[in-house]
């Protein structure tokens, strides 16, 4: 009797293969949720391990309630709400951390395994980068091997004799795997063609995520914290040749409202834009944006319009969208290097532009009144601004001394050394304190050329703050007073000029060129995959279409090649699943004994079914002694072709060939076999 | 909560019998054919259907590329996952179909002789006869392979199983593909053998010999597995008590008696009793080693002793008015 209790197959291991598949779903959501919810799920699922191993008990039902409600409550503490996709996450994870705990039949297997396959949705919703694709690949092959599992084992109290052999584990795996493969060449069709919904089932909230990128102000010191991120903010892609370095402005969020310490957007509701004129050719190029979960849409200043009609084009020219950008986008833009305003400055504008904080930084204010009335026009005034940057002392530093109550006059009299943010906010200062309207423009300098897609590369790390001033016959121009303290930084990235500043991967690509070259066939890659796999939507597959041969298509279209695809696959697949099904498919050598056989067979000699080689040699000879010379050697040939030692490849050759020369005549009439 | 169940079961009732009509007589053995072999999604599969679903609009709601391609990954995993499930079903034989006779009321098993001629191996093949517990059973490639499916029955006669079901859900239990068989599959029933009766004197081997009350006062034989239908008397409870099988006592049959068994010596009102105390007398006298011979309306077997002349009188008695 208890031989019969352990002849049976250890009852946890479907258990352990759903626990597997849930643990590694909890996993690729630690980065999301915080730590003491990634650990409280893995730790319910130990507890069940150790349960089935013996070492600990099981809870009760009322333990089990009252633990979901405490994670409930906790989950609520922390996020304030369950809806989102992130407390929706956290939620998911330690519900179904707890059907782990009560987990026993085939059912609640199944059911654990939901969860897990639920929980790989949910990190497809939080990010879609190509580095996590094999991690997503990988749970799903775990989620479908424990099913193959879960369906093997006899569900708990089943009685089967004899007790089921049990799956190995790289039978389970290939069984899934080959599954899976399978199942590829209908995934990707179904999802070029699958029609596309150009509108929503519910309304998407807007997630608030925090992410390095420009914000909506600048402290003079703020924009270090990016340069330390090595992170992609955006690709472009231009039709011909790019710009030169010294037009590589990205123009960002302009800020109008100065505190004494930080600037802002301000009050200041902007209106729609006014008219351009292009001094120079422009550039047309394809901005491929990563996700910042704000609402401006970078483009090279000045960008002439619009890329599409959903997004506001401001008076600051800057993209408006609608809804923050949750994920990678593309979108054409054309730029003007060169522009000239042919409207006025609104009376509202100017007076925005060139209000300053009563009482603080006294001392520029008045050195800027001293240079205004030298210099005699505005234009003279900036030049004589920037002039005293040049030749003040001023350094280009990412670590410049703290600034007091007074950040102007502290940078511009004291510490003279600074960042970008510090010229930009001084320079505005001074100008505004002189009476020109002036502002704070934040966004990108630079880029990085991919040879491997051909695209511009700009990082956080490029980010950049610059001013503009209104003159009276040109309208908003661009002076970047960073430029004349450190010239280089217009055509080298900040890593030459500051290599402390910059975070330890940018250093590391610095330093060894070839992991440079490796990261940016990596960035190709990753581009590619945002601008063809991530942001294919209805239009791209129109397009798609389009391309396909087919003139004005619409949805019905892609319902048709949806079918045509489905059915093509349906049949492909039952061919390949079905192929292994019929009696076996003889060999070479078999397909060669087959031939001799019914050679003999038609001259009155049948093999029998039950007889080997040597017997059937035996028969023919019998009836034929005239063929024993000719046959029994081949049949001799093939018992030790098929039954004896390995051998060579010639040798079945030989065998196939001999069989196929050797003809056999009837014997004569008169001489029947009796 | 009787209502679904109740509906559920008269559906598969006239499933059953569409197939029936369908599919006609069969005869083993016989090759699963595709014409035979019906599929359907498991509660399994209809979830993993409203999964998939759900990623499906999710998907398209959030544009989300990835989680499209998941879907449809998982679709086409369903879809393949349909066509090995049928797979495994589809080309395998089943040879034979036996069932040692059992007596009524008690539990036989029908075995089953499967075999897999193909290049791939088969698993988890359950078969059931109506609402038993299905058994099941791996087949590796070009393998064979034995599966022994409970069976009850009820009443003597000439047991017929009507319907065996063969079935699979591997594998991934989304789906479960089964066929119906309807083989002339018939087992023998004999009769309970109950009865409190004693055997019925017989006259002595040799004629003038005084036969003996009960059976086994003989000399001492050994020790043999416990059949059905031994009569607990014989059963050797003492070395039970130790742990050991249920064992019986046996003794050799010398100068054994001969002992007529005939339906006028039993005394139950019903005809039903009667034949279960003939069967009670035959499996007593035939572990008692005695030579008897049984005698019904318009049958007579001439005394003889043996497992072969046992099931001759025993299928008499189970066959006995039909």
């Amino acid at each position: 009797m208890s031989g019969a209790r352990t002849a049976r197959p250890a009852p946890t291991s479907p258990l352990l293969w759903v626990c597997a598949a849930s643990a590694a779903a909890f996993l690729l959501h630690a980065a999301q949720v915080p730590v003491w919810i990634t650990l409280t799920a893995l730790g319910l699922v130990g507890w069940r391990l150790a349960a089935a191993l013996g070492t600990v008990r099981l809870p009760g039902g009322i333990v089990r309630v009252a633990l979901g409600l405490a994670l409930i409550a906790a989950v609520l503490a922390h996020y304030h709400t369950l809806n989102g996709l992130a407390p929706g996450t956290a939620m998911l994870m330690l519900m179904a951390a707890i059907k782990v705990l009560e987990t026993h039949s085939r059912r609640d297997q199944y059911v654990v395994l939901g969860g897990a396959l639920f929980l790989l949705l949910a990190a497809c919703l939080d990010g879609q980068q190509l580095a996590r694709v094999p991690l997503y690949a990988a749970e799903a092959l775990l989620c479908c091997s424990a099913l193959a599992v879960v369906a093997y084992a006899p569900e708990s109290g089943e009685r089967t004799f004899p007790p089921p052999a049990g799956l190995r584990t790289r039978e389970v795996i290939t069984l899934a795997g080959r599954t899976l493969l399978y199942a590829i060449p209908l995934a990707i069709p179904l999802f070029l063609f699958f029609p596309r919904l150009t509108g929503h089932f519910w309304t998407v909230a807007p997630d608030d995520e925090a992410v390095t990128g420009l914000g909506d102000t600048l402290t003079p010191g703020g924009i270090t914290r990016l340069t330390a991120s090595y992170d992609i903010a955006f690709r472009a892609r231009f039709e011909g040749r790019p710009p030169p370095p010294n037009e590589l402005y990205w123009r960002g969020p302009v800020l109008h409202e100065f505190d004494g310490a930080t600037w802002s957007a301000g009050q200041y509701s902007p209106g729609e834009a006014q008219l351009l004129e292009c001094l120079s050719r422009p550039y047309h190029y394809r901005l491929y944006l990563e996700p910042t979960f704000r609402h401006w849409w970078l483009a090279l200043d000045t960008v002439m319009g619009p890329p599409n009609a959903g997004v506001r084009y401001t008076d600051d020219y800057e993209l408006i969208a609608p809804q923050p950008v949750s994920r990678s986008l593309s979108y054409d833009a054309a730029s003007c290097a060169h522009t000239q305003s042919l409207a006025r400055l609104s009376s509202t504008a100017r007076l925005e532009d060139t209000e300053l904080p009563r009482g603080r930084n006294l001392r520029s204010a008045a050195m800027a009144l001293q240079l205004r009335r030298r210099a005699g026009s505005d234009i003279a005034f900036v030049q004589a601004v920037l002039a005293f940057l040049r030749s003040g002392g001023f350094t280009y530093s990412i670590t410049p001394p703290p600034l007091g109550p007074d950040p102007v006059d502290d940078f511009l009299f004291d510490t003279r050394s600074g960042f970008c943010g510090h010229y930009a906010s001084a320079f505005v200062d001074l100008m505004r304190a002189a009476g020109v309207p002036a502002r704070v423009v934040t966004g990108y300098l630079g880029g990085q050329w991919n040879p491997y897609d051909a695209t511009l590369v700009i990082r956080q790390s490029d980010a950049h703050a610059w001013a503009e001033v209104w003159l009276a016959d040109r309208g908003w121009t661009r002076v970047d007073p960073t430029a004349v303290v450190a010239p280089e930084r217009l055509y080298r990235g900040i890593l030459d000029l500051l290599p402390d500043a910059v975070s330890a991967p940018a250093r590391l690509v610095h330093a060894w060129p070839w992991l440079g070259a490796a990261l940016e066939r990596w960035d190709a890659a990753n581009g590619w995959w945002n601008e063809r796999f991530v942001s294919f939507n209805e239009r791209t597959q129109l397009d798609l279409l389009r391309t396909l041969g087919i003139r004005s298509p619409d949805l019905r279209d892609a319902g048709w090649a949806f079918a045509a695809a489905l059915l093509a696959w349906l049949g492909w697949v039952s061919w390949q699943v079905g192929g292994g099904n019929g009696a076996p498919r003889a060999d070479r050598l078999g397909r060669a004994y087959t031939r001799l056989c019914r050679k003999l067979a038609q001259v009155g000699l049948p093999r029998e079914p039950h007889q080997g080689p040597l017997a059937y040699a035996q028969v023919v000879i019998q009836h034929r002694p005239d063929l024993a010379s000719r046959v029994r050697p081949l049949l001799e040939d093939y018992a030790a072709l098929r039954f004896g030692p390995a051998r060579d490849h010639a040798d079945i050759k030989a065998f196939e060939h001999t069989v196929a020369r050797l003809s056999i005549r009837r014997p004569s009439a008169r001489r029947g076999i009796d | 909560m009787a209502g679904p169940a109740r509906l559920r079961e008269r559906l598969r009732q006239r499933a059953a019998e569409w197939a029936r009509r369908r599919q006609g007589p069969d005869r083993l053995p016989l090759v699963l054919g595709r014409r035979r072999l019906y599929i359907l999604p498991t509660r399994a599969g209809l979830g993993f259907g409203a999964l998939v679903l759900t990623m499906l609009v999710a998907g398209l709601n959030y544009t989300n590329s990835l989680a499209l391609l998941f879907a449809f990954l998982l679709v086409g995993f369903a879809l393949v996952a349909m066509h090995e499930c049928h797979r495994n079903l589809l080309g395998v034989s089943l040879l034979e179909a036996a069932a040692a006779p059992l007596f009524a009321g008690s539990t036989g098993t029908l075995r089953l002789t499967l075999e897999n001629a193909s290049r791939v191996p088969r698993y988890r093949i359950e078969a059931a006869v109506s609402a038993e517990l299905p058994r099941t059973l791996d087949l590796s490639a070009g393998g064979r392979g034995q599966i022994e499916v409970p069976i009850r029955a009820n009443r003597r006669g000439l047991q017929r199983i009507e319907r065996l079901r063969l079935s699979s859900s591997h594998p991934f239990g989304l789906f479960r593909v089964w066929t119906w068989i309807h083989a002339p599959i018939a087992v023998i029933v004999y009769p309970r053998a109950t009865g409190s009766l004693p055997l019925p004197a017989g006259r002595g081997a040799q004629s003038g010999t005084w036969p003996r009350a009960t059976a086994g006062a003989d000399e001492w034989l050994g020790l043999r597995p416990f059949r059905d239908g031994d009569s607990p008397r014989q059963v050797a409870w003492k070395a039970y008590a130790r742990e050991a099988p249920l064992l019986v006592k046996e003794y050799s049959s010398t100068g054994s008696p001969l002992r007529l068994l005939s339906l006028r010596d039993t005394r139950q009102p019903d005809i039903e009793s009667r034949l279960a105390q003939l069967a009670r007398w035959v499996v007593d006298a035939e572990a008692g080693g005695d030579l008897y011979g049984l005698e019904l309306p318009g049958e007579s077997i001439p005394a003889q002793r043996g497992p072969d002349h046992r099931h001759r009188c025993l299928s008499a008695l189970a066959l006995y008015g039909s």
